[in-house]
């Protein structure tokens, strides 16, 4: 969806507490200094609440990229619609 | 047969010459048949248990698939069922431990049990949740399942990682063998040379004040490091020969600045797996609940850490104090990283401070990682500070003589390590070998061999008491 990615960066910015983040399909956690596996589920938890959307364990372990996510999220939110 | 016997040496190069001749689509076979035959040099019955463990999670991987491809939602309970059993297993054998005669385990307890179960469970659960399409030929699990080189003491890989490289295209020996002779090094003259003093100091820890405790409390960590970061060098080199990569273990981990720096840096393979398994669906199922389900996740992720090494009160307490290692470093680190972002000039202090504080909080928990007992760890650290200057009368008492030689060795040994690790010489060598032309490339053969030459003699002179097992081996 057209907003997808201008409001994944917005919360990309805020979970990771940087301003200048600049987020790419490719990118993966190893990109993002702040970015482990504690920050993860922050991170899910903010982007399930900009979306109105929810994941499951099994589709959260899948992901490897920022695209992998945009995709993910798009498809909640076509399925929501 | 143990990685530091020379029959397993002679085992490995026998099986990876023979791996060679092989025809690469009977290679996942003969990779089953070299591990199997292997495993039946320690127990014949426990093999059999590997075998019939691996049929029924294969199957059971197999139904769960089929369940879900079919829309049968009742057969997705396999998967949970075939789970549980894993667990039970697992469990049942580190509870019968505990008992004075060791129960079944007494009888047969199976080599790499810790490991294998591991490498299951990930099997299934990464199945279940459709990560991983079933595998379908029993031969390649199988040799997933029981990959020598790994069965003893990890590194635990995970099936789509294995899967993928098969059939297996074996490297060079001049590529897999630096770090297998690396990792003999670790072990025998660094570890081995540590060990008795660990052990003399850790067999007498109430009758010790001060000094000699301090010994132990330092000594153990690097030890231990040693010992097992060899053995993952030893398991490694050794897979490559046969051509499977498998996950590193360890990332310098001594050199950590903050306790998360630590984990994401120390048997690596091991919290990896429970940061997926239990950490990331238990924090899922919390994450509505705020700082407890952190906390939680965290506690329950550590403690399992802790405990998977045995069902002790010193692992749990180990496990336990890292679980409160972990929650302050995580609910301060957005605090700490905007101090740190304010004041720029305390950036250099705060990396520093971060690596000796995160040190000796490692160093801690070890204690009672190492401990008989738990009351002797809090006799260790309790009495640290209680008559520091008996240094000397300690060195040259009846407690340690004879062992100044091989701490000597063992201390010069490690500090190669570090500095080794720091500055990866190998690489730089490995770059200068393939910028150079050939005939240069040919006196780095020859200087290879004579190296080679030269540390085996000093793994024969150096190496230190040669009947302590690996500590990673028993779990």
């Amino acid at each position: 969806m057209v907003d997808t990615w201008e409001r994944m960066q917005v919360v990309f910015r805020d979970t990771f507490d940087e301003d200048s983040l600049q987020l790419r399909p490719d990118m993966t956690a190893a990109d993002v200094e702040a970015w482990d596996s504690l920050t993860h589920i922050n991170l899910i938890v903010d982007i399930e609440r900009e979306f109105k959307v929810r994941f499951t364990t099994a589709e959260v372990t899948g992901l490897k990229t920022v695209g992998d996510l945009a995709a993910l999220v798009d498809k909640k939110r076509s399925a929501a619609s | 047969m143990s990685f530091t016997e020379p029959v397993f040496l002679l085992y490995v190069a026998v099986c990876a010459a023979l791996n060679r001749l092989c025809p690469a689509r009977f290679r996942a076979a003969f990779l089953l048949l070299a591990s199997y035959g292997f495993y039946l040099t320690w127990n014949p019955v426990a093999a059999g248990l590997l075998a019939v463990l691996t049929i029924l999670t294969f199957s059971a991987a197999l139904a769960v698939e089929n369940a879900r491809l079919t829309g049968t939602g009742r057969l997705a309970s396999v998967g949970m069922a075939m789970v549980a059993l894993l667990v039970g297993y697992l469990a049942a054998f580190k509870v019968a431990l505990l008992t004075p005669t060791h129960g079944i385990a007494g009888l047969i307890m199976p080599l790499g049990i810790s490991y294998y179960t591991f490498k299951l469970l990930s099997y299934v659960l990464d199945v279940h949740w459709g990560k991983l399409p079933a595998e379908r030929r029993l031969v390649n699990f199988a040799a997933y399942v029981a990959f020598f080189p790994q069965i003893v003491a990890g590194p635990i890989q995970r099936p789509g990682d294995f899967l993928a490289q098969l059939p297996p295209k074996p490297v060079s020996v001049a590529e897999a063998a630096p770090r297998i002779a690396w990792g003999f090094v670790k072990k025998l003259i660094i570890a081995d040379n540590l060990a008795p003093t660990v052990n003399t100091i850790y067999a007498h820890v109430t009758g010790l004040h001060g000094a000699p405790l301090w010994v132990g409390f330092y000594l153990f960590p690097l030890q231990l490091y040693a010992d097992f970061s060899g053995l993952t060098d030893i398991a490694l080199g050794t897979g490559r020969l046969f051509g499977i990569t498998g996950p590193e273990n360890f990332n310098r981990p001594f050199t950590a600045s903050s306790i998360s720096d630590f984990w994401r840096r120390w048997h690596m393979s091991l919290t990896n797996w429970l940061v997926d398994y239990v950490f990331v669906p238990l924090r899922m199922a919390t994450r509505r609940a705020g700082t407890f389900g952190l906390v939680l996740s965290i506690t329950v992720n550590m403690v399992a850490i802790g405990l998977w090494h045995g069902l002790t009160f010193g692992y749990f307490v180990f496990g336990v104090l890292n679980a409160a290692y972990l929650v302050v470093d995580a609910l301060t680190s957005r605090d700490r990283a905007k101090f740190f972002k304010r004041n720029p000039a305390w950036d250099a202090a705060g990396t520093w401070l971060g690596w000796l504080l995160t040190f000796h909080l490692i160093l801690i928990a070890e204690v009672f990682f190492r401990a008989p007992r738990v009351s002797d760890a809090v006799w260790l650290l309790a009495h640290l500070w209680s008559g520091l200057s008996g240094f000397t009368a300690f060195f040259t008492s009846g407690l340690m003589e004879g062992q100044a030689r091989g701490l000597t060795i063992g201390l010069v040994g490690y500090l190669i390590l570090e500095l080794g690790e720091r500055y990866r010489p190998d690489l730089r060598a490995k770059e200068l070998y393939h910028s150079s032309p050939r005939w240069v490339q040919w006196s780095f053969y020859s200087a290879g061999i004579v190296i080679g030459i030269f540390a085996m003699a000093m793994l024969v002179a150096y190496a230190g008491d040669k009947k302590s097992p690996f500590l990673y081996e028993i779990f």
